[in-house]
């Protein structure tokens, strides 16, 4: 593979930004009883060691003038059923079905002018910022999560640096947890819920005592030189192999994903939603928000997850009714969740869909694909919150001031996670090193001053 | 690592050589001429060995200068000369008790004009300025734009100067120039402090702001080529080495360029190089390479470091793979490892010819045979198999894309993979395959090989994938620029596209097919950059002129077929080398250039000469190396070689590819395993294209290329988690162990057979070798222990109804020891 020196993964930042301090501790401790203390200790996660991005994928492109950016001023046959509500920011309103996130909107920015959509029904711009259509290098372009899983590696040894929650989907597309492209599947997200992956993580008519059975014969079996290999491959596989017994009994990767070991009232705050398919595209499941805080708590650095499916070319508003309550009490338990431990500094959190919606309502009640502008929500990564960035023409139908690309929010997050995105590289299959966003897309000054 | 008696050797060594006269060496050259002020000559001081085996030592850094009279030069202590005025002196290095003269002349004190293209951009590339990740990448950085790696001075020249209102320099001031102040960190600059101020590089820049920013003028020398001094060396373990590099230019004049040259380690372990040109090697025994590039030219140092110790009993060699092989090892002193046992020797050779593991049968005879030729005989067995057309059909279908992008090219792929399979079955000449392949016209069915022109539509792309398949060159940087250690150009990567222009297509006979035609006219293509209309030119060669009414791709075939091109036959070798060793003598495989030297030169060579000798012969390669005791040796390591990963002292384990752990994880468990659309006892490595690098989960997890790319890096050989826990816990492994027509459910019926020789059948399914006596008992007493234990022992088989079959728990223990070997290293790997 060709090299060329002095291009791979330099980084001047000094990689340092302020961390939240937990908020226990200070306040009130003077009444708590000794076991609430110890209670509050085990249930208290460690601060974060490392920097992490949980993406919400709203499959389908979601209609973006009826979530956060309500257009009263839009004619008729245009104008949506909603009505704009105040929030707890002075000057900012967001529709009315929002009323959780209009409660702590100090916590969240709005971009309302994302433009530059490739047009596609496909997550890969949302994972990778980089469209789809047009060229594209050998393998693909790597999304977010295998780009830190190849720069960053493993903060916990079990526990892969990449995951996805999204289900197997009628529309693959819709259901991509972000592709390792041309990485190589080594940094592929670990996706338990499609295809074989979720199986093999949870024992099943095998009991613990066989597996103990097993792996002691293996033990016994094993006996092959490990100084054979010079590569390091067959020490790397036991290491894998521990892991895998690890995560089958009790690991932090398995407790992660068993919301049981969670405070009961959490798991009520964020709500159970539907595993239930939505059509072609992914599920409802509001607990994904909570596995993907666990997640990252226990040690990854990217949890992606698609959130029900967006497509509505018809009865838009009913279909909105159902599902703008579910995701703002997902993603405000989330993001309340992540202040609350302390956490908003160290987790970047992205909401979004592949394109908006037409600002004509169709003869079915419905909006159509609209690539002209889309929206998407950020919060924490210790980024300034309550505001809006950018705005929209009286109709929603295009950016209006201050057009977002989609890599200047890959840009941002990337410099949230500790990383000069325009300066790092990572090699292609032909040896050519590529940038993880262009030059000219720097973090957003409005989040990251 | 032994490395006391090495450092013993050398005290030794330098205590004789005082005793005797001198023999220090300077770089042998006429008396050194420095031509004015600024002219450089950089020393390198060499002490040279007494008798074969000891390796010369450099000391250009140890020994101490003079110079008499002392006025005319002076010597840095890493021995670089400077002028002071202009004279003769004679300079003497002292080292001890030795010492060694020479004369010196500087004709000329006077400074000169400074060179734009010679000196001054140099230093840009030198400090990393005109870099991909700096200000050379195509946006510039912060506003300040270079030309990638300094490859266009005319550019350079106008960003530095004209751009901006010339803001980035200061005439009257020059040591205040943006340009100076940012490169030395005096002012913020992202990229750091780079440049130390007031070194020669800093003084340079200020002497060419201080002469009022001389451009060149049209006509001026340029560099021709560039060459190092030494070209090799033997070395010891943590020692220098001093590089000389001398540039060759247009109007024959040549100069030291020791101090503007960039130096780039192969291996940074193996040997590590400063800017300046000093190599300190690691303690890894092997070969290394330093690169050394100025402007577009590249020239390498190649260190060899001995480990030292006896090599003795090597066998006689086979072929002359082992001639060259023993004599690197002899002269590394790295003894190889023990030949490998019968056992290890069937498995490997049977995975890595015909791509399954042995069968029981196979192994059963092949351990008993006593026929002294029996390896020799079981390659030719394997060489004539099908199954060794269906490994390697499948090896090319990766590299050659044989995707199905749509169900509708089944027909095609299908049929490329059968042309591809009987191509190997046949022992078609690998000359002709190619030939064939990259010359291809028609329809699928008649002609399958069309189907390549499906997946790669665009002419770069298929420049790309031929010159990276079939000649070992990587094309892709030279579309936008002169790759650093390469030595294509833009114009050669448009003149290879050209071949490619006139190819058309019409719809094929079947939905999704093509029919692909050559379009009369003239083969041209474009320089994007340059505007300049390109005739077809294959690399390296002169423009041709092709009559418009013939195919370009034939001419293209015809130099690339032609005995005398020098990449073709090797890129051949190297590849198969590469299956048979899991290490290219070029390495990566597919990426022969000068900068990324073989470790075995003439190895390579042999090699790619007995294949044209012999006709392309792809199986007669082959049973070359297999039949070496090179390919024979043990993968155990003796007390040396166990770091040794380039000199082939052992075998280098690996993992089992996909396909080929699947089928043997098949057959271990007597499972049958059904591909969607593919006929009933098909095998994984039967599979003809990229479609079952997704569907199965199996095939997909443990790296089965999704063939995308011309290059075998696709396919994955790492390890990871989800690998492990597919092994340990899928229901796609459990169902294979515990189905009833499974290995298990089988054995565990045998009730009159005799358990330890049930067991050792396992072992010769799974390992091709019978059981070690304490690997029986282990087996055995858990076999027995788990036919008595009471009751049935999963959750789940304990909620099914009574009565409980009164064999499963000795099915289950089969069960549990299958399950164990399969998660062996010994089983997941080759060796």
């Amino acid at each position: 593979m060709l090299t060329i020196s002095g291009s791979k993964g330099e980084t001047f930042c000094d990689g340092m930004t302020r961390r939240g301090f937990l908020r226990i501790g200070g306040l009130g401790l003077g009444g708590a009883s000794l076991p609430q203390l110890l209670q509050a200790e085990a249930t208290t996660p460690k601060k974060l060691e490392h920097k992490a991005v949980i993406m919400v994928f709203l499959a389908g492109g979601p209609p973006h003038q009826d979530m956060w950016d309500i257009k009263t001023e839009a004619p008729s046959g245009m104008r949506g059923e909603f009505n704009p509500i105040s929030t707890n920011v002075p000057g900012i309103q967001i529709g009315e079905l929002f009323p959780k996130m209009a409660g702590m909107m100090d916590k969240f920015s709005v971009i309302r002018s994302m433009v530059g959509a490739g047009g596609g029904h496909d997550a890969v711009q949302c994972l990778t910022g980089r469209k789809l259509q047009g060229p594209q290098p050998s393998g693909g372009w790597p999304s977010i999560g295998a780009v830190l899983s190849k720069l960053q590696g493993q903060v916990t040894p079990g526990v892969p640096s990449f995951l996805g929650l999204s289900p197997k989907c009628g529309h693959d597309q819709w259901g991509d947890p972000g592709k390792p492209g041309f990485l190589g599947p080594s940094h592929a997200a670990f996706a338990p819920f499609r295809g074989g992956g979720k199986d093999d993580m949870i024992l099943k008519d095998i009991s613990i005592e066989r597996l103990a059975d097993r792996k002691a014969l293996l033990k016994s079996f094993d006996n092959f030189r490990r100084d054979v290999d010079a590569s390091g491959a067959m020490t790397g596989m036991d290491t894998f192999t521990e892991q895998a017994f690890g995560v089958l009994t009790s690991s932090r990767l398995a407790e992660a994903f068993d919301l049981s070991k969670e405070d009961p009232k959490m798991v009520e705050r964020y709500g159970k939603g539907t595993e239930k398919l939505t059509a072609d595209g992914p599920w409802k499941r509001l607990d994904q928000f909570l596995m993907a805080r666990r997640l990252v708590e226990a040690g990854a650095r990217c949890v992606t997850l698609g959130f029900s499916r967006w497509d509505w070319h018809g009865n838009n508003f009913g279909r909105a009714r159902t599902d703008f309550p579910l995701l703002d009490q997902g993603i405000t338990a989330l993001v309340q969740d992540l202040h609350d431990r302390g956490l908003s500094d160290d987790v970047s959190v992205v909401v979004w869909g592949e394109f908006g919606r037409t600002p004509k309502i169709n003869d079915k009640g419905g909006r159509d694909h609209w690539p002209k502008v889309s929206t998407a929500l950020l919060a924490g990564g210790g980024m300034t919150h309550g505001q809006v960035i950018g705005s929209t023409t009286r109709d929603g139908g295009e950016a209006d001031d201050r057009p977002v690309e989609f890599q200047e929010v890959f840009s941002t997050l990337y410099h949230n996670l500790g990383i000069d995105a325009r300066r790092t590289t990572v090699e292609d299959l032909t040896g050519r090193p590529r940038f993880l966003v262009d030059s000219q897309h720097a973090p957003m000054k409005e989040l990251v001053g | 690592m032994p490395k006391l008696p090495i450092i013993a050797a050398f005290v030794l060594f330098l205590s004789c050589a005082s005793a005797q006269s001198s023999n220090l060496a300077f770089e042998k050259s006429l008396p050194i001429t420095l031509k004015h002020l600024h002219d450089t000559h950089q020393l390198v001081l060499t002490q040279e060995s007494q008798s074969p085996g000891q390796t010369p030592t450099d000391l250009t850094h140890i020994a101490t200068y003079t110079s008499d009279p002392p006025n005319i030069i002076t010597v840095s202590p890493s021995g670089l000369v400077t002028v002071l005025t202009a004279g003769e002196t004679t300079l003497t290095a002292t080292h001890g008790e030795l010492s060694i003269s020479k004369p010196i002349k500087v004709a000329s004190a006077e400074t000169t004009a400074i060179s734009f293209t010679n000196d001054f951009v140099p230093v840009l590339s030198k400090y990393g300025c005109n870099g991909g990740g700096c200000h050379g990448k195509a946006a510039g950085q912060n506003g300040f734009k270079l030309s990638l790696f300094g490859y266009e001075p005319s550019n350079d020249y106008n960003y530095l100067v004209r751009d901006s209102r010339e803001r980035r320099i200061f005439r009257a001031a020059p040591e205040h120039s943006l340009l100076v102040l940012k490169a030395t960190g005096e002012i913020p600059h992202q990229g750091g402090s780079r440049l130390e101020k007031n070194s020669p590089d800093y003084q340079a820049i200020i002497r060419w702001i201080k002469q009022g920013l001389p451009n060149d003028p049209k006509e001026f020398p340029k560099a021709t080529s560039i060459s190092v001094y030494p070209k090799e060396r033997l070395t010891q373990p943590n020692s220098q080495q001093q590089l000389r590099v001398t540039a060759h230019f247009s109007d024959n004049s040549t100069r030291d360029i020791s101090h503007l040259a960039q130096y780039e380690s192969n291996d940074e372990e193996r040997a590590s190089v400063t800017m300046d040109g000093r190599v300190t090697m690691g303690h890894i025994p092997g070969s290394t390479s330093i690169m050394i590039r100025f402007q577009e030219h590249v020239d390498v140092f190649r260190a060899i470091l001995p480990l030292g110790a006896p090599v003795e009993n090597l066998p006689q060699p086979a072929n002359f793979v082992d001639q060259h092989i023993f004599t690197q090892l002899q002269t590394l002193g790295l003894p190889p490892s023990e030949k490998s046992d019968d056992a290890t020797f069937l498995r490997r050779v049977t995975i890595d010819i015909a791509g399954r593991l042995p069968s029981i049968d196979e192994t059963n005879a092949f351990l008993s045979d006593n026929e002294p030729n029996k390896r020799a005989q079981k390659i030719e067995q394997l060489l004539a198999s099908p199954d060794h057309a269906d490994y390697f059909a499948g090896k090319w279908a990766a590299i050659l894309r044989n995707k199905r992008a749509k169900p509708e090219h089944a027909r095609g792929s299908v049929a490329f993979h059968q042309w591809l399979r009987n191509a190997i079955y046949k022992n078609r000449p690998y000359q002709q395959i190619a030939r064939e392949f990259l010359t291809a016209s028609g329809e699928t069915g008649t002609n399958p090989p069309v189907v390549w022109y499906r997946t790669v539509r665009d002419s770069k792309d298929q420049l790309e994938n031929v010159a990276q398949v079939f000649l070992g060159v990587r094309m892709q940087c030279a579309q936008c620029h002169h790759h650093p250690y390469e030595k294509w150009s833009e114009d050669d990567y448009y003149g290879l596209q050209a071949f490619f222009s006139r190819i058309t297509r019409k719809p094929g006979l079947q939905p999704g097919e093509e029919i692909v035609l050559h379009n009369r006219g003239q083969a041209t293509s474009k320089n994007p950059r340059t505007g300049k209309t390109l005739k077809p030119k294959p690399l390296g060669g002169e423009e041709l002129t092709i009559p418009s009414y013939e195919d370009p791709r034939e001419h293209l075939a015809d130099w690339m077929i032609n005995p005398a091109n020098p990449f073709f036959a090797k890129m051949l070798v190297n590849r198969y080398w590469k299956h048979f060793f899991g290490r290219g003598l070029v390495d990566p495989e597919d990426d022969l250039r000068v900068t990324n030297p073989a470790t075995h030169p003439e190895l390579l060579e042999s090699l790619a000469s007995d294949f044209i000798a012999n006709g392309y012969d792809l199986k007669r390669l082959i049973r070359t190396i297999t039949n070496s005791h090179t390919y024979q040796l043990s993968a155990i390591p003796n007390q040396h070689n166990s770091e040794d990963s380039q000199n082939y002292s052992r075998f280098y384990p690996r993992r089992l590819p996909a396909e080929i752990l699947l089928d043997g994880i098949n057959t271990v468990t007597g499972a049958n395993e059904s591909f969607a659309g593919q006929p009933a006892g098909t095998r994984a490595i039967q599979l003809p294209d990229d479609t079952f690098s997704k569907s199965s989960y199996f095939l997909s997890v443990f790296g089965r290329p999704d063939m995308n790319s011309a290059c075998e890096c696709e396919r994955s050989a790492d390890v990871n988690l989800a690998q492990a826990l597919h092994l340990v816990n899928s229901n796609n492994i459990r169902l294979k162990l515990s189905s009833d027509q499974s290995r298990p459910a089988n054995l565990a019926k045998q009730k009159d057979a005799q358990p330890q020789n049930l067991l050792a059948q396992l072992y010769l399914h799974a390992l091709s070798r019978p059981p070690q006596p304490e690997e029986l008992a282990t087996a055995l007493a858990y076999l027995q222990r788990k036919q008595n234990e009471p009751g049935p022992t999963s959750p789940k088989e304990s909620d099914k109804a009574v009565p409980v079959d009164p064999i499963l728990p000795t099915r289950q223990a089969y069960e549990d020891l299958i399950w164990a070997l399969l998660n062996t290293k010994e089983f997941l790997f080759n060796h």
